[in-house]
């Protein structure tokens, strides 16, 4: 069977990728898979053969003759095959916690500097939270140990829709007056105009949108539009929205579904992780990022 | 006032030997007899010509050592031995990151002992492609000796293995015939008196799973422990998974913990039907959720084997995705890909 040529491949490896993380498992064990899978795969195609291995032999005195034997040394199965893990750089363009699944960026190869730009622009992420009102945990979420218990009957959906529209307002002002401006001014709607206003430091969380997609029973979903934020932020924003309610609540499921401009449709799934798929779904990557024009590279210095 | 000169004499002589000698210097030590390889040499120096004459003997062959290398390869092409190796489908590679205290004895092994080991092995009918595999893994193996090998295979022989199931039990399970036959006596007695098997019981899971017998007794009492205590099976239940399914001894505890949990209490399966599709346990608990969770969701998730629209377990889990995507689920791999984005 005709393999194809594995350099011109290795050659094509270079850009960004977008995979869907499964929950209970680290973007680490993630990122190992993906390099194992793609090490393996390399290597079942047409490498480079072993190079051939010149002999002078004879004695010095009379005539030498010089042939060209097959070189042990340089024998995948004595120096190790072609394409090492080692040799393959891929890192994650943002970090999801242990239990959050759901959209992520790896940069293959080159494509590391463009996951790197990506992280350094903050793009704005969305999230599907799930949560349950009734019952309290120690760490919020659902692996945790029950705390509390609680009446949740009286939380009605326009209880819950009412917080969070009031929650969404006054990250929006905290935002305002971290800048400086007055709301009712000229010079806090010049900076509206911009687009939205991004905190300077990348470990403050902030909420650009947060409202209740589904209400039923004591199960609810959330879709929150937001930046910086971290898999413990997610979990105890349920825990306070409980209280709030004046009932208790823990997080059950965070999933994010979507990272600046990429979202579930180009997540490639693990078993699609081939050559071929992650091949073409670099290539979807990078269509997104043409597209959208400044995702990797800023125009202006301040981050619109 | 003595002791001082002698002490001078001596030293002086030891200045004198440390320097280039030259034949009158050498001359007046010989005396004192001191110097043996001095005198020697003494000898032999005014036979040799100058430096810069043309020699005629052949010294192609002087070449100083290998320094110290990090890796085999720089060895390959020397070796007869590695080149061997090579040929048979070895993977030096592998030996040298995983098990480096093989790589002095391989260095040092002569191309007899490895022809004997080999064809040994290959005249018990494993094939050349097994051997290479073997000695990869196992390259210890040729610490031992041929007749303990030969003994070790007859007492197999005299444990009435036939010629195929010793075949089968060497090709599999690469550390077997470095276990001399009273630790394998005792391993194999150890699963006849835990699972109380008779002796056709005991060969059909050596042959079934040879790794079994050899691995970490330890790890088994614990998986046992679980099994027992922990899920309820009883001891005759015990003997029929051993015998089904002798790889569930094999896994992590916590992994065949989180399968049965997930399988008996959120999918309500009982212990007669875990019994009746063993190879259930086997089956990763995220697969198992994905694969119930899209049963759930179109209503497909009966398990019960006397109402309609059965679902059998076992066809549940063993076949990938997309087939079970169409033949189990009814539905497509594309909605059910789609459902996967969701979890």
């Amino acid at each position: 069977m005709l393999l194809p040529k594995a350099p011109p491949i290795w050659g094509a490896l270079n850009g960004l990728i977008c995979v869907y993380k499964p929950a209970e498992m680290s973007v680490r064990k993630l990122r190992n898979i993906l390099i194992s899978k793609i090490s393996k795969e390399m290597n079942e195609l047409e490498v480079r053969p072993p190079a051939g291995y010149v002999a002078i032999e004879g004695k010095p005195t009379e005539k030498l003759t010089v042939s060209v034997r097959p070189n042990f040394a340089d024998h995948p199965l004595v120096v190790g095959p072609r394409y090492q893990e080692r040799d393959l750089a891929v890192s994650w363009s943002n970090h999801l916690g242990y239990y959050t699944s759901g959209v992520l960026l790896f940069g293959i190869k080159s494509g590391t500097r463009e996951a790197k730009f990506i992280r350094e622009n903050l793009p704005t992420r969305a999230y599907r939270v799930k949560g349950v009102l009734g019952l309290m945990t120690d760490n919020c979420f659902r692996t945790g140990k029950i705390m509390m218990k609680s009446t949740w009957k009286h939380v009605r959906r326009h209880n819950v829709d009412g917080f969070l529209s009031a929650m969404q307002a006054s990250h929006q002002r905290k935002m305002f007056e971290l800048c400086g401006v007055d709301m009712e001014s000229q010079a806090a709607y010049d900076l509206a105009k911009q687009g939205l206003i991004r905190p300077a430091n990348a470990k403050i969380p902030i909420i650009y949108g947060i409202k209740c997609v589904e209400f039923e029973g004591p199960h609810f979903t959330l879709e929150i539009q937001c930046v910086n934020e971290y898999e413990d932020y997610m979990t105890h924003i349920i825990n306070e929205i409980g209280l709030k309610l004046r009932s208790v609540a823990h997080c059950t499921d965070i999933q994010c579904i979507r990272h600046s401009r990429f979202t579930l449709k180009d997540a490639l799934l693990i078993k699609h992780w081939t050559l071929a798929g992650i091949l073409d779904n670099m290539k979807t990557c990078s269509d997104v990022i043409k597209e959208s024009g400044d995702l990797v590279h800023q125009k202006s210095a301040t981050l619109v | 006032m003595l002791k001082t000169v002698r002490w001078c004499v001596q030293r002086g002589l030891r200045t004198i030997a440390a320097r280039s000698p030259t034949t009158s210097e050498l001359a007046s030590v010989k005396d004192s007899g001191q110097n043996a390889d001095m005198e020697n040499e003494l000898e032999v120096a005014p036979q040799r010509t100058s430096v810069l004459d043309p020699i005629s003997e052949d010294i192609s062959h002087i070449g100083s050592y290998l320094k110290p290398t990090f890796n085999l390869a720089a060895y390959a092409n020397r070796s007869e031995v590695i080149q061997e190796f090579v040929k048979l489908g070895v993977n030096l590679y592998y030996i040298e990151k995983k098990i480096s205290e093989a790589v002095p004895l391989i260095l040092r092994l002569k191309f007899e002992d490895l022809r004997e080991h080999v064809l040994f092995l290959n005249s018990l009918g494993v094939s050349f492609e097994d051997v290479g595999k073997l000695i990869t893994k196992n390259p210890l193996i040729f610490k031992e000796k041929l007749e303990d090998l030969k003994v070790r295979v007859n007492y197999l022989k005299f444990k009435r293995f036939n010629d195929e199931m010793i075949a089968r039990i060497v090709a599999k399970n690469p550390y077997w015939l470095s276990y001399s036959t009273h630790e394998i006596d005792h391993k194999l007695g150890f699963f006849q008196k835990n699972f109380k098997l008779n002796g056709n019981e005991v060969r059909s899971v050596a042959v079934q799973k040879p790794q079994l017998i050899t691995f970490e007794q330890q790890h088994i009492t614990e998986n046992t422990f679980v099994l027992k205590e922990e899920m309820g099976f009883a001891d005759e239940e015990l003997k029929s998974i051993i015998l089904a399914k002798p790889h569930i001894f094999m896994q992590g505890k916590f992994r065949l913990q989180k399968s049965f949990e997930y399988v008996h209490n959120v999918m309500g399966i009982s212990h007669e039907q875990i019994l009746q599709n063993s190879e259930i346990l086997t089956c990763r608990a995220s697969r198992m959720r994905e694969r119930h969770q899209f049963l759930v969701k179109l209503k497909r998730d009966q398990f019960n084997a006397k109402e309609p629209n059965y679902v059998n377990l076992v066809t549940m889990v063993k076949d990938p995705d997309g087939v079970f995507a169409t033949e189990v689920a009814k539905s497509s791999a594309e909605a059910y890909n789609m459902f996967l984005k969701t979890l």
